[in-house]
């Protein structure tokens, strides 16, 4: 593997193209002072260049041979550590060993697997299930297309988990073909950092010019009554038998994706959340959407309910008890309550690294930790939890310490998904967001009944909706809750990262028929919300009548 | 009520209203006169339109408001495609831990008989926009008198005239088919969408969209589909590697491709429709679509009285819209391709864009198994493709094939429209898990291509 791969366009050149305006109305999406990078000599703490002479780059944090076993050691193979240690690898030319735990679905102090969270217990399974439950309404569907079964499909649920589990044991060879082909060294085992440049692995020392810590989150649950009991989210993807009663507790999107699994395996699904909504900080008619779409597809919602105690009975069923009533007969009790950073008993406090209150790494806007040598990615910073922000961050650190450039991840209009049934995709702010920001907003909204639901007969709605700022007509927000919403909201993120106008979005033909055109063809605003202007004329009105 | 018109690019009062009948008469209740009509009405002009009485096969004397797209196009065969779709799906579900049981049975008249109401009700949607719209229904068959008459004719000879200052043709287009004999024995998509019964054996005459759509919905269906085309790939026109992508994956479905081969001869058997191909191959069929291409429905308006060129196949040349203020931008013009799995498309091939290009142009390539084959074992690989002008870093164009295709590129058009280059694609954040990432993430060039070496193309 050559030290330096040869890239299409030049990070700079690459960076220079990104501030050119997209269109002669002039997209000013783009933060100014983009292109100022700070010189190295202009970070204070930024290693200075070093003077020893090592390798072809010596600026790029690279290491004398023999002072440090490795220029970069990664504790945690996820998401963000591998995609540093590969960059810094192959892109940048630094010698780099990773860390990882044994593989194992459920992660714990000493099991975890190469791919991490994203590949081995998030994204990836998740997405599988999610895949795997969805038949039963596709099923449905079809009769109002003319299909019809001898007899009503049924589901095996070991099947799905047993080949859930042959394909992660898949990706966790292909993590490891990976990162050896781009030369990182994988060392098995739990890390724990000894000194801000020492890592101990099984009682084995190792040194690093640079530290990364990639070791991300855990599902957290509060500590009450009988929560031996309940499973997390780990759990539920490799459970040996399917629930067939099961409490979900929990608004997030971690408890909506499972609702939709187990529903769509035909469980009986009880939601408890806490607030008055799902999906506290989304839209708020998402919010309103989503849970209506799911509770028409047999989803119970039980709102403004705080989880207080889960008890067994003899019969083995579960009772949760909140502050409002006991609910029984449960088979299962989930808590997808959050996820905290996976930062305890890592050497972190003892070496002096930062962290706030709830154990996230604290790190500057290049990734870098209150240790000058010791760098955070992805989860355990607790900044944006996405595995492409993960990636981006990990990225990002590779050039700024190995690149020689200085790069800091770009969390403006960061595009994602929730996977429930149906799901949600969203990019830029909330309508009350842009109420706040922009004052002076048009609402686009479409709901409707999608073509494939006038013939299946299901209440199947979709939504979508565009949020303008009136003053620039500048696309602030757009957000998706129907089939297929994460897919489409891909390529409007470009749109809405770019700062285009709504005449962009409706400049552009539709693709007939789809759901997506319809992002194209909202013509006349829903509601025109005028908070800025109102504000000015009271104030105008002010001054004349002072006179 | 007070009209309004702009004459010569200039908006001006309708001095010589009582003159015309209508400010606007409209011959054609599809897609673009419907949107004319009601747009023009909607700023005030008094506008009558025509459209011949509703029926799902189009003929001299039948048609129905909606037009093709509504009645006998996008929207049936969408509904065909989604009831095709499902076989496809029942089996991915297989490995997804679900088990059927027994037999699953496909009703083909069930499907027809919810897809007739669909397009009934949106017939009568179409309707009601109008008359909402304070636009004038006429049922008959237009045609042209001169510059400002239209005639509208009907079955029994009756015929009534209106004057108007402006006329709108919209009568779209019809299947057409090709001369051999026994071409009476074809059908034409229009009774594809509405067969009685569903063949068993399909035999599939031509290249385009709709060829292929036929071609998989029928396949989905469960029926044997031989498809017939004169190229050596489906989908002349479109990128050439999307194009092998398409033929490999309907293959892939079990049709059965017949590259470089026309038919020359059907006759009637006992046993169904026998076809004889020019390279001397006979097989039977019970049903023969010619999907051979579409010719603008010109030949009965009468355009000559009114002076109206037309090109050979039958086109209106040089519309000019109102004052030329408002020239439709044809520019960057994303479609689809519904085949299972779909293509969509936005932007230049790359064919096209070496043949526009000045500079080096740079492919990018993914073709990767979707994540639900992970599981269903599907041997089918999606395809994501960007042609990027190396000089300028633009995205020139977008191209996929695989599931949600259509819906995907949707978003990338707009991208793509307002100029946006391979930088903004990179620095968008992906949406994860999805395909629709991988057009974000593509870093590696798969090939640098300069317009002096500039593929010839005749496939």
């Amino acid at each position: 593997m050559a030290a330096h791969a040869t890239l299409p366009f030049s990070c700079s050149s690459t960076l220079q193209t990104l501030t050119r305006t997209l269109s002669p109305r002039g997209a000013h999406g783009l933060r100014r002072g983009f292109l100022r990078l700070p010189s190295l000599a202009a970070l204070p703490r930024l290693a200075r260049p070093c003077r020893r002479h090592v390798s072809a780059s010596a600026a790029n944090g690279a290491s004398a041979e023999g002072e440090y076993d490795y220029d970069l050691f990664t504790i945690g193979a996820g998401s963000g550590g591998v995609r540093a240690s590969r960059f810094a690898s192959t892109l940048h030319g630094a010698r780099v060993a990773i860390c990882e735990m044994p593989f194992a679905t459920i992660a714990s102090d000493k099991l975890g697997g190469l791919g991490g969270t994203c590949v081995l217990r998030g994204c990836v399974p998740k997405k599988l299930l999610v895949y795997g439950s969805k038949y039963s309404h596709e099923f449905e569907e079809s009769r109002g297309f003319g299909w019809t079964y001898e007899t009503d499909p049924k589901h095996d649920w070991n099947t799905l988990i047993a080949n859930k589990n042959t394909e992660l044991q898949r990706l966790v060879g292909i993590y490891r073909n990976i990162l050896n082909n781009a030369g990182v060294t994988l060392i098995e085992g739990r890390g724990k950092i000894v000194d801000p440049r020492t890592v101990s692995v099984n009682g084995k020392l190792y040194t690093a010019k640079h530290i990364l810590v990639g070791v991300g989150g855990r599902p957290s649950m509060p500590d009450i009554p009988g929560i031996e009991h309940v499973i997390d989210s780990d759990a539920a993807l490799d459970l040996p038998s399917k629930p067939e009663k099961i409490a979900i507790v929990g608004g997030g999107y971690i408890a909506l994706e499972f609702a939709g699994i187990f529903n769509g395996l035909k469980s009986e699904v009880h939601v408890f959340i806490r607030q008055k909504k799902v999906l506290r900080g989304f839209d708020e008619e998402v919010r309103d959407f989503v849970s209506e779409q799911m509770s028409l597809r047999g989803i119970t919602f039980h709102t403004e309910q705080s989880p207080q105690a889960i008890t067994k009975s003899n019969d083995g069923l579960l009772s949760l008890k909140t502050n409002k009533e006991t609910f029984g007969g449960f088979s299962h009790v989930m808590f997808a309550t959050g996820r905290r950073p996976n930062t305890k008993n890592l050497g972190l406090e003892e070496v002096g690294v930062e962290m706030d209150k709830n154990g996230a790494i604290v790190v500057d806007e290049y990734s870098r930790t209150s240790v000058d040598s010791i760098w955070a990615v992805g989860d355990v910073t607790n900044r944006v939890n996405l595995t492409p922000v993960a990636l981006m961050e990990g990225g990002a650190f590779a050039k700024t310490v190995f690149g020689n450039e200085p790069t800091k991840p770009d969390y403006r209009s960061i595009p994602s998904a929730v996977f429930s049934q149906p799901p949600i995709g969203q990019v830029g702010l909330t309508e009350e967001q842009a109420i706040e920001e922009y004052g002076d907003v048009d609402v686009f909204v479409a709901n409707f009944r999608p073509l494939k639901a006038t013939l299946s007969g299901l209440p199947d709605r979709v939504l979508m909706k565009i949020l303008v700022s009136a003053t620039s007509n500048k696309v602030v927000g757009v957000h998706m809750c129907g089939d297929d919403a994460p897919e489409i909201i891909q390529g409007i993120a470009i749109a809405v990262k770019a700062g285009l106008t709504k005449q962009d979005f409706d400049a552009t033909i539709g693709i007939h028929p789809t759901s997506a055109e319809e992002f194209v063809t909202m013509r006349s605003a829903t509601r025109k919300i005028r908070k800025k202007s109102a504000d000015q004329v009271e104030s105008k009105d002010e001054v004349v009548s002072k006179q | 009520m007070a009209r309004k018109m702009l004459v010569d690019g200039e908006v001006a009062a309708v001095a010589d209203a009582g003159q015309y009948d209508y400010d606007l008469f409209v011959i054609g209740a599809g897609s673009g006169g419907v949107r004319g009509s009601r747009l023009a009405a909607s700023f005030g002009a008094k506008v009558a339109i025509c459209e011949l009485p509703f029926h799902p096969i189009s003929s001299e004397w039948l048609g129905g408001h909606g037009g093709t797209c509504v009645i006998r196009g996008c929207v049936p065969k969408k509904i065909l495609v989604y009831g095709a779709s499902f076989r496809g799906e029942f089996e991915d579900s297989k490995n997804f831990g679900w088990e059927i049981n027994g037999d699953i049975n496909f009703n083909w008249k069930k499907l027809l008989e919810n897809k007739t109401k669909e397009i009934v009700r949106l017939n009568g949607v179409y309707q009601k926009i109008l008359t909402n719209a304070g636009v004038t229904l006429i049922e008959g068959a237009g045609s042209l008198v001169d510059a400002h008459t239209v005639e509208v004719s009907q079955p029994d000879g009756s015929k009534q005239r209106y004057t108007a200052k402006h006329i709108l043709i919209a009568t779209g287009s019809r299947a057409q088919r090709v001369n051999i004999p026994g071409k009476e024995l074809a059908i034409t998509s229009d009774e594809a969408l509405s067969l009685e019964e569903l063949p068993k054996r399909a035999v599939i005459l031509g290249g385009g969209y709709i060829a292929v759509e036929f071609a998989s919905i029928w396949r989905g269906m469960g029926a044997e589909v031989d498809l017939f085309y004169r190229r050596e790939l489906p989908l002349r026109g479109f990128d050439d590697e999307m194009r092998a992508v398409v033929a490999s994956n309907l293959e892939g479905r079990g049709i059965k491709l017949h590259p470089g081969t026309n038919l020359s001869e059907l006759s009637k058997t006992a046993d169904g429709i026998k076809v004889v191909t020019d390279k001397g191959e006979e097989l039977i069929a019970d049903v023969v679509l010619f999907a051979t291409g579409r010719t603008p429905n010109s030949q009965r308006l009468n355009l000559q009285a009114a002076g109206v060129e037309v090109d050979q196949i039958g086109a209106i040349k040089k519309t000019v819209f109102g004052g030329q203020q408002v020239k439709p931008d044809y520019g960057d013009v994303p479609c689809a391709v519904f085949s299972i799995p779909p293509l969509s498309v936005v932007g230049l091939s790359e064919q096209q864009a070496l043949e526009e290009a000045n500079s080096d142009i740079l492919v990018f390539t993914s073709s990767f198994n979707p994540m639900k084959n992970s599981i269903s074992k599907r041997q089918e690989k999606t395809i994501m493709k960007l042609v990027v002008d190396a000089e300028t870093d633009r995205v020139l164009g977008a191209s996929m094939c695989g599931p949600d295709a259509p819906e995907i590129i949707q978003g990338f058009a707009v991208a793509l429209k307002c100029g946006a280059t391979k930088a903004n694609f990179d620095s968008t954040v992906g949406i994860h898990p999805s395909a629709a990432e991988e057009f974000v993430t593509m870093r590696t060039v798969t090939r640098r291509v300069s317009p002096t070496s500039k593929p010839k193309t005749n496939l």
